[in-house]
């Protein structure tokens, strides 16, 4: 990239309200220093201690999710990576996070995200608290959505987006997922 | 029984279970990679506490600014415990300290409250910005 490009990304971030963005490996470690950074990030830009919070929930949820469910990317060491970006447009703050999946589990993805999208913040906090109490592990096979993308539903004010791309060059296995909410 | 101390880190809490003095305390934020790594051995440590406690006053003081999904269903697994002996053989006074303006932790400790009633809960409003710093 040459510098002015670099300086095209950099406007098209701002213009794009973006305030952090992170593209690379993910580990628990980077995950601790980044979400001690974005901490630092929103307190600078004075977002009101619940909304900080609730977006920290949902990166942790995020990021964590990422670096738990994914395959290693090809053509790495082993690597689990993971983009985020956080910003703010019209006076909202949102998280996206994206990382690969195993094409197999794209129907179960959507399957776990579309009821979210539809139920009312009344419905998901029900479907927090009887997922918390039921005993099945939430990382398994179980039917209704996990309890991480629960507390993601939970701590946004609309419903959460989500897509999946085929990744060029290895369409049949896997895919990018991507998922946003607003807080 | 021999008492649990763990020091603080950037996504695990303090744990300082002191079974000697009937006085259990989390303090911190609760994110660790595995939460059933970190949060197994305080179960066992907990349990073996309350299979020989009999006819104590337990206080838990819970004092997590956070805590991610993964960590919400083993804290569940510390109330039921707790909430069990309770029902048999000790009293709980569950210490709920919270931030005034972090509706999520006192919603979430009333979810507590409804789920595990034989505990004594008690709401504490602190200023948690001077814990979490």
């Amino acid at each position: 990239m040459q510098l002015e490009g670099f300086n095209a990304f950099c406007n098209n971030a701002d213009q794009n309200g973006i305030i952090f963005y992170y593209n690379g490996s993910l580990s628990q470690n980077v995950i601790g220093t980044m979400g001690d950074a974005l901490k630092q990030r929103l307190e600078s830009q004075d977002a009101k201690g619940p909304i900080s919070r609730k977006l920290f929930s949902s990166f942790v949820e995020m990021v964590q999710n990422a670096l738990h469910y994914s395959p290693e990317a090809p053509d790495s060491k082993g690597e689990k990576l993971g983009t985020v970006a956080v910003g703010k447009r019209d006076g909202k703050y949102f998280i996206m996070c994206g990382n690969l999946v195993r094409k197999q589990y794209a129907d179960r993805i959507r399957a776990r995200l579309e009821p979210l999208r539809s139920m009312s913040l009344d419905e998901i906090k029900q479907a927090y608290r009887a997922q918390l109490k039921s005993d099945n592990n939430d990382d398994g096979i179980s039917k209704g959505a996990g309890l991480g993308l629960l507390t993601v539903a939970r701590d946004a004010s609309e419903p959460i987006e989500y897509s999946l791309i085929d990744m060029p060059g290895h369409e049949t296995e896997l895919s990018f997922f991507n998922l946003k909410a607003i807080i | 029984m021999n008492d649990i101390y763990i020091a603080r880190t950037l996504e695990s809490p303090e744990v300082d279970f002191r079974f000697s003095g009937n006085v259990l305390s989390l303090v911190g934020e609760a994110y660790p990679e595995n939460a059933a790594h970190f949060f197994q051995p305080l179960l066992t440590g907990l349990a073996a506490y309350l299979k020989s406690a009999d006819g104590r006053d337990i206080e838990f003081n819970f004092q997590l600014t956070y805590f991610n999904s993964a960590s919400t269903k083993m804290l569940y697994s510390i109330f039921e415990l707790l909430n069990d002996s309770a029902c048999t053989k000790n009293r709980v006074r569950l210490n709920w300290f919270y931030d005034e303006e972090d509706d999520t932790i006192l919603d979430f400790g009333h979810g507590v409250q409804d789920d595990f009633s034989a505990l004594d809960f008690r709401p504490v409003t602190v200023d948690l910005g001077q814990i979490a710093a």
